[in-house]
């Protein structure tokens, strides 16, 4: 739960998902599911050579599964908050 | 004397804050500042450095490296997080 | 109390005997990429998931690095091996 509360706050925030393939897009985050499927917006890919040639795609659901990273700005993350919700943890 | 049972993930609460390096699959290794983690190894590292080994053409052993403000890394990727004063 | 035998009770199974003791003794954990780890196994769960101590990192039979603490996740183990 912790990290689905994390991509919830990134709702309408731009990111860079890299996929296990290699591929990387860019979209606006719309949202997020408990398996971090992810629904993108206004869609760029970084590398064109990986990405399908699928230019006219605006919007994608992502396959949580599929992701390897999903690279974010300082700005948008609570470095501090973070940490205590983990230290608090849904672990114990 | 109560000998209370550690489990693995106590090593992540010990490492918030921390530098931690960790190993991925696909020959990758990442070295950043922990913030978030759960049961998963989902986690979320700040000024991080990704390296990527790889072969070339004539089989040399190759690296690159790639930095991130902060980076999510999916839980599945994750072979072994340490602190990487051990590098 | 009835001292009736019970087969339900508290028997420990043997793999679950044998996390139990090999914690804080040396342990080779082999991954099923290749990779063994050579250390003092801290704790290990469910899962596998293990944390060791002065850990030797070994690829293709090579000292490759050393660990003072080490995660490692449960579902890259192939066996943990007591030394």
């Amino acid at each position: 739960m912790l990290f689905l509360s994390f991509f919830k706050t990134l709702v309408d925030r731009e990111i860079t998902v890299e996929l296990k393939n290699g591929v990387e897009i860019t979209g606006t985050l719309k949202t997020a599911d408990q398996y971090f499927n992810l629904k993108l917006d206004n869609v760029k890919c970084k590398n064109e050579d990986k990405f399908p040639h699928l230019s006219s795609v605006k919007s994608i659901f992502l396959r949580g599964s599929t992701v390897r990273y999903v690279h974010l700005s300082k700005g948008d993350v609570d470095t501090n908050l973070l940490q205590d919700a983990s230290r608090r943890g849904k672990l114990h | 004397m109560s000998d209370s049972k550690s489990e693995p993930l106590d090593l992540f609460k010990v490492l918030l804050d921390e530098k931690v390096h960790v190993k991925l699959r696909g020959a990758r290794e990442i070295t950043g500042r922990l913030h978030a983690y759960d049961s998963h190894c989902n986690i979320v590292l700040s000024d991080a450095v990704e390296t990527i080994y790889d072969t070339d053409a004539n089989d040399q052993l190759i690296s690159t490296q790639k930095k991130s403000e902060v980076i999510f890394v999916r839980g599945d990727s994750v072979i072994l997080v340490s602190s990487p004063n051990d590098v | 109390m009835s001292t009736e035998t019970t087969t339900t009770s508290t028997e420990i199974s043997a793999p679950s005997r044998f996390l139990n003791e090999i914690t804080a003794t040396s342990v080779i954990v082999k991954l099923y990429s290749g990779e063994e780890y050579h250390g003092i196994l801290e704790s290990i769960d469910g899962y596998m998931n293990v944390t060791m101590e002065d850990t030797k990192e070994y690829v293709h039979g090579k000292l490759i690095k050393t660990y003072n603490d080490v995660f490692i996740r449960g579902n890259n183990v192939l066996y943990i091996s007591n030394v």
